[in-house]
């Protein structure tokens, strides 16, 4: 029986319902001492002095270290721009400036709270548009002298810190020519992660290297984060991954580790840290605000002739990965709705604020949110059906994106207008007096990053597979790689186990983000798992006295086909194997080609291609009530594409929980700054979505199986969230006959709107 | 000013799991840190620290709670029931079992708060609608699943429970 398509148990299901999966959060060790760091109350100022004496007269509290007492070189994953303790300036509030270490974690706490800082405050560059007006304070006054890794010319420039260019240069040409222009601004707030586990760290220092236990998305990223901050070789690192209370991409940089090592150093002991619950709002990586402009030149026709994306997103403080990040909405505008030519200019800018970073579907949710609803508008000013001028404007196989890349499979998307229209049709849908229907398409990539897995057949004829794929949540590792091993084995799912990360035990992992785990390094199991196979049959072969290519492995037994009762079991194949030719296993790795493109589309770009990509429509049918604003989203359709289903159940969950998190970021999310603050300071002020509020979501799964995939699985996980707010928002302008240009779409501002369309 | 000096202890005396304890608690002790600090059970989870997101619930005399804000002292002389307490060494409640077939688990951290909630209100009404599910939910957040797996896995461990 196949592994695939059907919905076998995780191997963690049991562990976590009982209560016995350790979490990072779970962990202790003996003899561990504890850290926690004070942060800048401020959003900006001169570091004058840090008094240490109050901390430490609690009871408990060994030190307080700052700024002159660790690395002083500033580190990031793209620019080079974040000191380990600030040491003249506080650029966002939150930022740390010393670590109390202490013998328990109330006085460690108790301490961070009582470090005297004394900052001059300055008036703090609260917004992108105050960041990018002429003569603004920069953020980092010699960001001229941070390093770029790999030299990348990113366009950096005062408080830019990254620009991405594409200009084809004819755009004035065709806006002369069209008969007329569609345009709207577009802006979104923040959205928080809201992974329930805190970030943590635990670190021990033993014989000149350094091991963290953790739970991490990306236990190689951490490594080499790690000893970049340290200053030490990435194998003085060994990362050692546990069960992840949930990440989102929050948990893909580093963030306590790097302190938590260097006091493991610096005390021979233990060090253990963790977030405060204030700590991980301030903290934590949101989901970047962002205002999105966007301009078309139509014809009558419905020819859309040229579109003018300018977009400003928020860097916070220091860059992380939003330079990287602003490649993406290349791969948004003029892709799958034909446009003849686009100009897309997208700055990534500094602000006295908390970093911005990865949050599912990176940058999507917001871009597809203008995209679509600047379709709505030029359908309107066409007087089209949405619909109708959505499938006319559909690019076809073989388009080009705005990177020169072929979209290759884009025909599927007309698969997914049909099916979702087949299951609630477009004409009747959101009819009714304050009802509304809303669509919105998407292509989103599989992430591409390296992965590798070793398969070894077990002496009993099992199988294990040993990566650093980490579980994050998806099920992509508690399932999914189980599945792919067991089909390419001829096992049973329940006869394959995955390892736990560890750095020093597997080759590079690139880590839960993107919906890369399934695809990258299922394929690196598929591809190792054909070798051993080919080994059991060698085996076998001699064992049954017949040819390799006669052999069928189903269910665990080898046998010769049409021969059932000539067969040796996989257990009789490994332990004959393992005292005569020794065991078998074989490794594989796998990184995604980068697609074909035009290198020279844009400047500054550091994501040049949108690999394995996937296609989506969602459907929204909502009502609004006149008195409250309140919106109700009576019905959700997802169609999605996904190559090829290996666990549907675990694919059904992946639609519902990223459309929750769109029906936050659209309806009832918050992530507000007041003078570079953030305002929300507990969960509960965030109006993240409740089991009441979240409606069931209908879902329809389309295969289209890449070649390239392991049985022709590509990415799923991540982009149910992507066109999720555009959809809602197009439905809420539907019903109230109004615009809606901004997220969160509060019921003050459907009332408003609602007066002035009545 | 020394901190914790003046803090004065309390003895607790409580059932867990059906297990009598007789424990020091310091002064202003959650019961959280009480059960994943002094009790060894790390089953119910920290995460807000605020009371508002139901990872720590546990049962207390049959009611769930936010042990994360409780404190310790006041659950002196009563019964509290923890994820550990649901199966035991055992099989799998049928609850925990419809987990399993609904795929109602994903990162599994709001899990343990989510099971006691549920296992109280089927305790409660032997056949709860979907609604009465959600609203029985209204102080556990679930950030992976959107709940609907979540939610028939409860109906259908009702409807199991009944027939």
């Amino acid at each position: 029986m196949s592994a695939l398509g059907t919905s076998p148990e995780r191997s963690d299901a049991d562990a976590k319902l009982r209560g016995q999966a350790v979490y990072g959060a779970d962990l202790s060790k003996t003899g561990m001492l504890w850290a926690a760091l004070a942060r800048s109350p401020v959003a900006a100022g001169h570091l004058r002095a840090i008094d240490p004496v109050p901390a430490l007269r609690i009871d408990g509290v060994l030190e307080v270290v700052t700024a002159a007492d660790v690395p002083d070189w500033r580190t990031g994953v793209i620019v080079s721009d974040t000191p380990m303790l600030a040491a003249d300036y506080v650029a966002y509030e939150g930022e740390p400036v010393a670590i109390v270490v202490a013998e328990s974690r109330a006085a460690a706490e108790a301490g961070a709270r009582s470090v005297a800082v004394d900052i001059e405050p300055v008036e703090p560059v609260s917004t992108p548009e105050q960041a990018l007006a002429p003569g603004a304070r920069l953020v980092h006054p010699e960001w001229n002298r941070f390093a770029v890794a790999g030299g990348a010319d990113i366009g950096r420039n005062g408080n830019v810190v990254a620009e991405v260019v594409h200009d084809p240069g004819d755009l004035d040409e065709a806006f002369a020519a069209a008969d007329f222009v569609v345009e709207g601004t577009y802006r979104t707030l923040r959205q928080y992660q809201a992974h329930l586990e805190p970030k943590m760290a635990l670190a021990t220092y033993e014989s000149g290297r350094y091991t963290i236990e953790v739970s991490h998305q990306y236990p190689f990223r951490l490594r080499d984060r790690v000893a970049q901050i340290l200053g030490v070789a990435p194998s003085a690192v060994r990362v050692v991954g546990h069960h992840i209370g949930g990440g989102f991409g929050a948990k893909l940089d580093v963030s306590l580790e790097a302190f938590a090592a260097l006091l493991a150093q610096r005390y021979r002991r233990p060090v253990r840290m963790q977030h405060t619950a204030l700590e991980e709002r301030l903290a934590a990586p949101c989901r970047a605000n962002a205002i999105t402009a966007v301009r078309s030149a139509v014809r009558r026709d419905g020819t859309i002739l040229a579109t003018d994306v300018e977009i400003v997103s928020d860097s916070g403080a220091y860059a992380n990965n939003g330079p990287a990040l602003s490649s993406i909405p290349m791969f948004v505008f003029g892709s799958i709705y034909r446009v003849d030519t686009a100009r897309i200019w997208t700055r990534n800018v500094y602000t006295n604020t908390a970093p911005t970073g990865a949050y599912r579907g990176v940058n999507g949710p917001w871009l597809v949110f203008a995209n679509e609803r600047h379709m709505d508008a030029i359908a309107d000013a066409l007087g089209r059906d949405r619909r109708e001028f959505r499938l006319a404007s559909l690019a076809r196989d073989g388009d080009l994106m705005r990177n020169g890349q072929p979209l290759e499979q884009v025909s599927i998307l007309r698969e997914a207008f049909d099916r979702v229209d087949d299951l609630s049709g477009w004409q009747d849908a959101g009819a009714g007096e304050l009802r509304g229907v809303g669509q919105a398409a998407a292509i989103w990539l599989t992430n591409p990053m390296p992965g590798h897995a070793t398969v070894k057949l077990n002496e009993d004829g099992t199988a294990t597979v040993i990566t650093s794929a980490t579980e994050n949540g998806s099920g992509a590792v508690a399932t999914g790689l189980r599945q792919i091993a067991a089909e390419a084995l001829g096992l049973a799912t329940d006869q394959v186990t995955v390892t736990m990360p560890d750095t020093d035990a597997t080759g590079y992992d690139a880590g839960s983000q993107g919906s890369r785990t399934t695809h990258v390094v299922g394929r690196a199991i598929a591809d190792a798992s054909a070798e051993v196979r080919s080994q059991v049959l060698d085996q076998a072969s001699q064992m049954l006295e017949a040819a390799a290519e006669d052999l069928v492995i189903t269910d665990g037994v080898v046998s010769v086909a049409g021969v059932p009762t000539a067969s040796v079991t996989l257990g009789q194949v490994a332990q004959s194997v393992t005292w005569t030719e020794g065991p078998i296993a074989a490794g594989a790795s796998y990184v995604t080609p980068t697609p074909p493109h035009d290198p020279l589309c844009a400047t500054g770009m550091l994501i040049k291609g949108w690999p394995t990509p996937t296609y989506h429509l969602h459907q929204a049918e909502v009502s609004v009530d006149a008195v409250t604003g309140h919106v109700t989203v009576d019905r959700y359709i997802v169609c999605q594409e996904v190559g090829r289903a290996i666990h549907p159940d675990a694919i059904t969950g992946q639609i519902q929980g990223g459309v929750a998190q769109g029906l936050g970021f659209a309806l009832s999310e918050r992530v507000d700054l007041d003078h570079g603050r953030y305002v929300q300071r507990t969960f509960k002020q965030h109006g993240l979505p409740l089991a009441a509020d979240v409606p069931r979501v209908e879902a329809i799964v389309m295969e289209h199986a890449d070649p390239a995939g392991p049985f022709g699985a590509k990415g799923a996980a991540e982009p149910p969230v992507v066109p999720v707010a555009a959809a809602v928002a197009n439905a809420v302008a539907d019903a109230i006959g109004a615009p809606i240009d901004s997220l969160p779409i509060r019921p003050e501002d459907v009332l408003d709107a609602l007066e002035r369309t009545q | 000013m020394p901190a914790s000096r003046s803090e004065q202890n309390v003895t607790v005396r409580l059932v867990v799991n059906d297990r009598a304890h007789e424990l020091e608690a310091d002064a202003g002790e959650t019961l959280l840190a009480t059960l994943r600090d002094r009790l060894g059970l790390t089953g119910p989870k920290e995460a807000c620290g605020e009371g508002e997101c139901g990872a720590c619930t546990v049962l207390v005399d049959g009611g769930p709670v936010a042990s994360c804000i409780l404190a310790a002292g006041s659950t002196n002389g009563r019964a509290v029931r923890t994820v550990e307490g649901l199966a035991g060494a055992g099989d799998l409640t049928t609850l925990q079992q419809a987990f399993v077939r609904h795929a109602a688990v994903q990162c599994g951290y709001c899990t343990p708060g989510v099971l006691m909630v549920l296992t109280a209100l089927l305790e409660k009404v032997s056949e709860p609608t979907e609604a009465e599910v959600r609203q029985a939910l209204a102080g556990n957040i679930c950030r992976c699943t959107g709940y609907q797996q979540i939610v028939e896995a409860a109906v259908d461990a009702a409807r199991a429970v009944a027939s």
